[in-house]
């Protein structure tokens, strides 16, 4: 109760301030009025009687002063003479406060945006409801290391049946359509989804419906789709009448039958349009247990963790083993959350991005405090005055603390500003594709985090200067002149603050040196081609013009021999564009992300089991294939017009496969087959042997598996072509896409990248990081010169008088350039030798980040060298002018 | 700000000057003067309070809600400020006095003996 009573008060005299000043004012001058009659009846004379009233009162001042404090939050109170008294110094300094609050603010700036990319690629970000209970199942081999797979439709059924984790399973995967028939053909990005794969996500259509479970039926499949908004509105002119409308995809008629929400694009990010399951593949071929590639999504019933269905779904994995030793032999299940999987793969290079940053600020700060700490030596005689007259020490400290506070505010409000324009321009310029909805922008908890950081940095930078006033001897320092020397104790700690920096800033460019001798070698990488001057590109040739509609797995079926037409037709064609050195023709090219794995078997191997049998990425290709993308041939030929059949034997192998079964033996005659040994699959013929090439990722594949090349036989509908320019690839992609429109205007192309492209876009990451290590490393540099600059010179200023007398006695030049310069040399030297040893520990962190690189790398070594370098021309310049110092002069500086 | 100076007479032990001036106002409303000439009055000048000193001190009590105060008129008609216990202050009062009465007989016990 007394409490409500203190507040009331208090809040009453914030409101009342000035009221209650005029009262107290009143109230005292009535008890010195009343004391001073007293007085002057007991005799005393007038004025004597003024100043014994006084004198028996005491301070009023300091009374006044205390009564004040009764009825306010002290803290508070004290907090705003603080802050005033803090901006009337710094405005007294502009220069100081300038230079301050801009280092500030690229530091705390710096760190407000890299911190909001990482808050926005947080779990909660995806764009689902409740997205922490959403994960992806992965179906998983055990081969010499664990292999992610995909599932296959029984195995989809099997879990969704079996399990009990789940709300619901859905299978998805994502697939392009051809649209046909409204305007332009075009490749439309779609995701072919069961029936719960919405409401796992939680999205409802804004018109029509969703699948419902008897279009999700194998067998019975119901030529229904669902468009996005954005597809929607591009391509059908938001027409409302348009569920129920019929459009042609891939050369199927399908009904429309909903619209989902704008902000819907499906778990890929880039879906337009959503096909039911039931149509992804012919059903015999979703029978097959073993024809694995897709991953469902599930939602986890409230409550269950991640590690319960997965240790549910080891059970099932299991059970299914039992149950089909042949398809499911070391089969397990991966139950994976789909934020990892969505954004998981940003975080690794954000964090590093952030502790980099996080550097920079603390360099910003060691040169912040640096710059307190000397303005403190020149205001030693006010703080001094300031303790005589009874500030405590505590107050003194909470006086420079404030005035930091107040620094570091200035320099969050600048890097607030900083890092709103900064953030825009990192998600723009950033060679890594943000998912959609990763929208960092300043909200609250970035502004928190702003909030946090510095306060924190200002209590950092205002300990330094507050210790130091601690320690001031009240004596010594009123009796000073009013130019201080230097105390031992704070030349030591601002050393130390140089010596910081210029560690941090070492490790910064030996980070950023790695990242881009690592990036480099990425890119210098040999990918098994040659990546200049190739355009790839896809083309999606209608099923009328192509002799046999569906697409046959390899060596499986055995229909009539076809002469190649249209795709050979095609190359023909797009030879004699001007500019185009060399075509060919393939289901996939490198780094194009297309391609299937299949089991082989050689003749006369050893048994295997799971974990080693064969396995081989296959490609249907050109004859003109290996030349044009200038893949080495280690021995035999490429293939020739006559065998471009289905059922052609012959067969080209990449090193790995004849290494692995003829080492040392002639490869060519050699024999292999689809599937096991014992399988009726018939035999294919070694004719020729390649190098190993990067076909699925840099910078190496994903898995050790080979590549076997199988003759072009023209009877895929999606072809890629390969093109070998004499001209800037990028040139040529109108004149193509001219071409081949005017040889069939139905034929869309699509995905048409330059190889140099491709490359890049698998080295994004990498770069992405390089390039901001980099710009931070230069901030970095640059703070820790200024500090190293500004300790010299001021240490320069201080010895003015001290040079003098050294010059008056005949010292020349040069010693006082080697007494400036050497002094500054020490520093550098502890500084950079502590941050070396500091880098080396950390590139083991960072190691996973770098790719081919070691501690002692080349670049890491020209880093240090330069900002050793740059360092000492801070030092020389104060030197250099150190050693102008008129004697005279300087004797008088006083 | 300043260092707060003891009086110059009799040395007041910590938290008593409240004790006194609740004692003071409880026969009667009084201003901060006539609480000090009480104090110094009843003690027989033994207990000078330097008097700015009452200032916090009161300002102190009427915070924690065991004085209120009011402007009024004093004797010679001047505008002054009165102080009144109150409820809760009175209650302190008796806690405070009890609580002084055992420290001091405690100590004068002490101080007897041989």
């Amino acid at each position: 109760m007394d409490r409500f009573v203190s507040a009331w008060h208090r809040l009453k005299a914030l409101v009342l301030r000035k009221r209650l000043d005029r009262d107290l004012e009143a109230e005292l001058s009535f008890h010195l009025a009343m004391r001073e009659a007293e007085y002057l009846r007991d005799g005393i004379a007038p004025e004597r009687a003024r100043d014994e009233a006084r004198r028996q009162f005491g301070n009023v001042t300091s009374f006044k002063e205390q009564t004040r404090e009764m009825w306010t939050f002290p803290s508070f109170e004290s907090l705003r003479q603080d802050v005033r008294f803090a901006f009337r110094t710094l405005r007294k300094s502009p220069g100081f406060t300038v230079v301050a609050v801009l280092a500030l603010a690229i530091g705390i700036g710096g760190n407000t945006a890299i911190f909001s990319l990482v808050d926005s690629v947080r779990a909660h970000a995806l764009p689902y409801s409740e997205p922490d209970r959403l994960v992806q199942l992965w179906g998983n081999v055990l081969r010499a290391r664990l292999e992610r797979r995909g599932t296959s439709y029984p195995d989809y059924s099997d879990w969704r049946k079996l399990s009990t984790s789940f709300v619901d399973v859905a299978a998805v995967d994502q697939q392009s359509v051809t649209l046909t028939g409204v305007d332009e053909t075009e490749r439309i990005s779609s995701e072919y989804v069961a029936a719960p794969y919405f409401s796992i996500l939680g999205a409802t259509p804004a018109r029509g419906r969703t699948f419902s479970d008897a279009e999700d039926v194998v067998g019975q499949p119901s030529y229904v789709t669902v468009l996005s908004d954005g597809l929607w509105r591009r391509r059908f002119g938001a027409d409302p009448q348009i569920v129920g409308r019929t459009i042609s995809l891939t050369g199927q008629s399908y009904t429309v039958i909903g619209v989902m929400r704008p902000d819907f694009k499906g778990i890929t990010d880039r879906a337009e349009l959503w096909v039911p399951f039931a149509v992804y593949a012919p059903p015999t071929v979703m029978a097959e247990r073993g024809n694995r590639g897709f991953a469902p999504i599930a939602r986890l019933k409230p409550g269950v963790t991640v590690a319960a269905a997965q240790s549910e779904m080891d059970g099932i994995a299991k059970q299914l083993e039992q149950a089909y030793p042949a398809t499911n032999e070391k089969r397990g299940v991966e139950v994976s959350p789909l934020d990892v999987e969505l954004v998981g793969a940003l975080r690794p290079a954000l964090l590093t991005l952030m502790t980099a940053v996080a550097f920079v600020l603390l360099i910003a700060c060691a040169n912040v405090a640096n710059l307190l700490i000397a303005r403190s030596e020149t205001r030693r005689r006010e703080i001094a005055v300031r303790t005589a007259l009874g500030a405590g020490r505590g107050r003194l400290m909470r006086q420079l603390i404030t005035e930091s506070c107040v620094l570091t505010g200035l320099g969050a409000i600048a890097g607030l500003a900083f890092a709103q324009g900064a953030v825009a321009l990192l998600v723009a310029q950033s060679p890594v594709t943000f998912p959609s909805f990763v929208t960092p922008g300043l909200d609250a908890r970035v502004a928190a985090f702003t909030v946090a950081v510095s306060l924190t940095c200002g209590i950092l930078v205002g300990l330094a200067p507050g210790l130091q006033a601690r320690s001031i001897d009240l004596n010594s320092a009123l009796k000073e002149t009013a130019r201080g020397s230097d105390g031992r104790r704070s030349q030591r700690l601002r050393n130390a603050l140089v010596v910081a920096e210029l560690a941090m800033a070492v490790v910064l460019l030996v980070g950023a040196g790695l990242m881009i001798r690592s990036v480099r070698n990425l890119i210098a990488l040999d990918p098994g081609f040659e990546p200049d001057h190739v355009l790839a590109m896809r083309v999606s040739i209608p099923r009328a013009n192509v002799p046999t509609p569906a697409p046959t797995p390899p060596g499986t079926a055995a229909p009539p021999a076809q002469p190649v037409i249209l795709g050979r037709a095609l190359l023909d064609r797009v030879r004699t564009v001007p500019g185009v050195a060399a075509v060919a023709l393939s289901t996939d090219l490198p780094l194009d992300g297309g391609g299937g794995a299949v089991f082989y078997a050689a003749e006369g191997m050893p048994p295997v089991n799971a974990q080693n049998v064969p396995r081989a990425y296959f490609h249907r290709v050109s004859p003109e294939f290996f030349a044009t993308l200038r893949i080495p041939i280690v021995a035999g030929r490429t293939f020739e017009e006559s065998e471009l059949t289905a059922t052609s034997p012959a067969l080209i192998v990449s090193e790995r496969v004849t290494k692995r079964f003829w080492p040392g033996q002639e490869p060519i005659g050699k024999r292999v087959k689809f599937g096991q040994l014992t399988s009726q699959n018939p035999w294919l013929t070694i004719v020729g042997v390649v190098g190993e090439v990067k076909y699925r990722g840099l910078p190496d594949n994903p898995t050790a598996d080979p590549d076997v090349y199988l003759p072009f036989a023209d009877r895929n509908a999606q072809i890629s072509l390969a093109v070998r320019t004499s001209v800037p690839p990028s040139t040529l992609v109108a004149p193509i896409r001219a071409l081949i429109r005017s040889v069939d205007p139905s034929i869309p192309v699509y995905a048409t990248a330059s190889m140099d492209e491709l490359i890049a876009s698998q080295t994004s990451r990498s770069r992405f990081t390089m390039w901001l290590m980099g710009v931070f490393a230069a901030i970095a540099l640059a703070l820790a010169v200024i500090g190293i600059y500004g300790v010299m010179s001021y240490l320069v200023s201080q010895r003015t008088r001290e040079i003098g007398i050294r010059l008056a006695l005949g010292a020349r030049g040069a010693d006082i350039l080697r007494l400036v310069v050497g002094n500054g040399a020490r520093l550098i030297a502890i500084g950079i030798g502590i941050g070396v040893a500091a880098a080396v520990a950390l590139q083991r962190l960072v190691s996973t980040l770098l790719f081919g690189v070691t501690a002692a790398d080349g670049a890491a070594v020209v880093a240090i060298g330069i900002l050793a370098v740059v360092a000492l021309i801070a030092c020389y310049l104060p030197a250099l002018r150190a050693t102008r110092v008129d004697p005279l002069r300087a004797l008088r500086y006083e | 700000m300043g260092e707060t100076k003891k009086g110059p007479a009799g040395i007041l032990l910590p938290g008593t000057l409240d004790m006194l001036i609740l004692k003071a106002l409880n026969r009667g409303d009084l201003h901060g003067y006539a609480i000090a000439q009480f104090i110094q009055q009843a003690s027989l000048d033994v207990l000078k309070v330097e008097e700015g000193a009452l200032y916090p001190a009161l300002h102190r009590l009427e915070v924690r809600g065991w004085l209120k105060a009011e402007w009024g008129a004093s004797d010679n008609n001047r505008r002054a400020k009165f102080y009144r216990l109150t409820a809760s202050g009175r209650r302190a009062l008796e806690q405070e006095a009890a609580y002084w009465q055992r420290v001091a007989s405690a100590v004068n016990r002490v101080m007897q003996t041989a």
